[in-house]
């Protein structure tokens, strides 16, 4: 029997084992636990946030005729600065010391002013608390005088900008970023699977079938490609899911990743950035990315199943398995740093090791439009997957059947038996 | 004609750290036989079958399974059922047939259609569509015997096929190896229990402490010990007795048993007569197997498992 064929029936295997059962569908879903928890823990922390916000407060004692100006000038310049609430009180004449105190007792009160625009007088809670009420003051004073003709003030006109081409370096590099984050979780989320493969077969003690009736290449590769067609299969699920779910807000008005994004708020601004795109254009990027994942995998499982192979038991796995996320972690460390400072020789050096050249590449096809640097990196990744294959076989062959020895042979030379 | 080999090997080694497995370990079995590899726990059984099926390389020699001294190129045709069972308990069994076949090569509904055709010939025909988890280990066992022979191999390996199943599996596993040689398959059987192996094979090598100790027919090694007689006398005092009967003649509750003469038993028969011992009864036991294989093995092995030394 061939070793393709042992393969294939070994990934098939793998595959169909892994694939349907109702584990599966939790492992599938697992994105959505974590989103959820992320939900839940970012509404906390803003609930939290916006609850400190509304209780810390300003108070501003004016003039009753001054009330109105203060309150539209407020309104203008909270659009532009997150500040605590204000509370405008109207005075007929001097402050009594008595609502001055009240207010000064109130440990929410971050500041207090007294007086009108043109002269107010400022108590602070903190260095700094009592600015915003000082620039309140100013523009109100400003305004007043502006209204009586003695003094200019600005009234601008403003429209959309539009017409730049390549998008900003800062949109490339949030990009480049992502796919380097990316990347490195769904390696670490479903390469590291392939640790405990071989434990159900040492366990069940199968390995000995398999051993006898093929190449343990043979063996090693379909569990590997059995574990890649899985990753494969759960980042086409994602895809299509979020490809819909984009289509689903475009069709609902919502501006989508490739659609026309406005500008107006923080996210509008975030879509405009990633429409822009990465340099290498999103259809190469997307093809790019697609290809250093399963370098990545390969590379990263490849280890993961060869150390595996050496354990027996689950906590011997998570033993073995926690250096390799660790150094994994450190290549993902290297690779955010290269994303943010693309032609660096920090970059240069991120993009040549092998363990983070995958995630370092995908974020340099977001940064730099060049091709061809792309495509000598899959060939030095491709040697670098076969020669990993190589040795974590041979480790594989050692953990697995308690035999090892012989030279080292290259993937491509056929095995004398 | 010159039968066929279908198996050869010549001076196997296997080094485990510094135990030494195997030495020297030189097998021939011909077309159509049923080899036993017979030998105590630890002795290097297991070990020699998995360096005869390319599973582990050995340091020194060579094997040459039909023909063939790159055995991964006829898995096609061989057959292995392991001594330590493995299947996936998730895995249906007619799946698990099913994968069997095709890692010796048979398409997977070909290997389904056959799981369904066979596994009523060993008594399990609802066990088809019942995962291994829910299968009793013996009836795991026979799943397991069906897959190794799914795939209609030439040369069976057997590793210890009768441990963990009861008389009636014992009796339907004999049945069954004796059926595989008359449809012309070959077959290794590996075990320690001397019973089977007197019964179904041709030939056998007894292999102790890593060496093979002997290689020949049940009958030859049988040879190795002379007949033995067991003789009750009518009358008279055993010293008397003793003086007449060979050397190594001993009692054992009135009944005394030794080995046989050269010369055969007449001369003993004469004696006897004439001392007026008479005779209540007298045997002459041919040497079971069992005999042969304490004889050939005596001392060997220091009763560790290969496991417990790898």
């Amino acid at each position: 029997m061939s070793g393709w064929r042992a393969l294939w029936v070994v990934a098939r295997r793998d595959f169909v084992a892994i694939v349907f059962t109702p584990t599966f569908l939790l492992f599938l879903l697992a994105p959505l636990f974590m989103v959820a928890l992320g939900l839940v823990g970012g509404g906390s922390a803003s609930i939290m946030a916006a609850n400190a916000d509304a209780s810390e407060k300003l108070v501003a004692m004016v003039p009753e005729t001054e009330v109105a100006a203060f309150r539209a000038a407020d309104a203008r310049l909270r659009a532009i600065a997150r500040v605590p609430t204000l509370s405008i009180v109207g005075q007929s004449g001097t402050p009594a010391p008595d609502d001055f105190a009240r207010y000064a007792g109130d440990a929410n009160v971050r500041a207090i002013m007294v007086g009108s625009a043109s002269t107010p007088q400022i108590s602070e809670r903190q260095p700094g608390s009592g600015r915003y009420l000082a620039a309140l003051a100013e523009t109100v004073a400003r305004e007043g005088l502006a209204s009586a003709g003695r003094a200019p003030v600005s009234h601008p006109t403003i429209a959309p900008l539009s017409g730049a081409r390549g998008g900003s370096r800062a949109g490339k590099s949030a990009i480049g970023y992502g796919a380097v984050f990316g990347l490195f979780l769904l390696t670490l989320l479903l390469g590291g699977q392939t640790v405990g493969m071989l434990a159900e077969e040492k366990g069940n003690k199968v390995i000995e079938i398999l051993a006898a009736a093929a190449p343990l290449r043979s063996i090693f590769l379909g569990k590997l490609f059995g574990m890649l067609a899985v990753a494969l299969l759960f980042i086409a699920f994602w895809l299509s899911l979020l490809t819909l779910g984009s289509l689903a807000l475009s069709a609902g008005g919502v501006g989508g990743v490739g659609g026309g994004a406005g500008g107006g708020g923080g996210g509008g601004a975030a879509l405009a950035e990633l429409a822009t795109g990465p340099a290498v254009g999103w259809p190469i990027f997307l093809m790019l990315v697609l290809a250093y994942f399963i370098a990545a995998f390969l590379l990263l499982g490849a280890v993961f199943l060869g150390v595996g192979a050496q354990a027996s038991t689950v906590r011997e796995i998570q033993m073995l398995s926690l250096p390799i996320t660790l150094f994994q972690v450190g290549m993902f460390s290297l690779s955010s740093a290269a994303a943010n400072l693309p032609g660096s020789k920090l970059a240069m050096v991120a993009e040549i090791l092998p363990w983070s050249s995958p995630f370092a590449m995908a974020a340099r096809a977001a940064n730099d439009a060049a091709i061809w640097p792309h495509i000598l990196a899959l060939g030095w990744q491709a040697l670098w997957v076969l020669l990993t294959i190589r040795v974590s076989e041979k480790f594989f062959r050692i953990g697995v059947l308690k035999s090892g020895g012989g030279s080292l042979r290259w993937p491509w030379r056929r095995t004398q038996s | 004609m010159t039968p066929e080999i279908v198996l050869e090997a010549q001076g196997l080694h296997k080094v485990f750290g510094s135990y030494q497995a195997v030495r020297d370990v030189s097998l021939r079995v011909t077309k159509g036989q049923i080899f036993g590899l017979l030998g105590p726990n630890g002795a290097g059984k297991t070990t020699t079958l998995r360096m005869l099926l390319g599973i582990i390389e050995p340091d020194k020699g060579e094997r040459r399974l039909l023909g063939q001294a790159d055995t991964r190129r006829v898995t096609a045709r061989i057959g292995y059922l392991p001594e330590e069972r493995g299947l996936y308990p998730g895995m249906r069994a007619r799946d698990a047939i099913a994968f069997m076949g095709a890692l010796r090569g048979l398409p997977w509904a070909e290997g389904r259609r056959r799981a369904d055709e066979r596994l009523p010939l060993v008594g399990l025909a609802d066990a088809a569509g019942q995962k291994i988890r829910r299968l009793s280990k013996g009836m795991a066992q026979l799943v397991q015997l069906v897959g190794a022979l799914v795939h209609d191999p030439e040369l069976i390996f057997l590793d210890e096929p009768f441990s963990g199943l009861d008389p009636v599996n014992q009796q339907r596993l004999e049945e069954l190896i004796l059926a595989q040689r008359a449809a012309g398959a070959t077959i290794i059987l590996s075990t320690h229990v001397m019973g089977h192996a007197e019964r179904l094979c041709d030939e056998i090598a007894i292999i102790a402490g890593g060496e093979r100790q002997f290689m020949g027919s049940v009958a030859d090694a049988r040879a190795k010990l002379p007949l033995r007689v067991r003789y009750r006398p009518r009358n008279g005092a055993a010293a008397d007795l003793a003086a007449i009967l060979p050397a190594d003649a001993a009692e054992h509750g009135g009944e005394w048993r030794f080995a046989l003469a050269d010369n055969g038993v007449e001369p003993l028969l004469a004696a006897l007569v004439a001392g007026h011992f008479g005779v209540e009864g007298l045997a002459i036991d041919r040497p079971s197997l069992h005999d042969a294989f304490v004889h050939i093995v005596g001392s060997m092995g220091d009763g560790r498992t290969v496991e417990e030394v790898e």
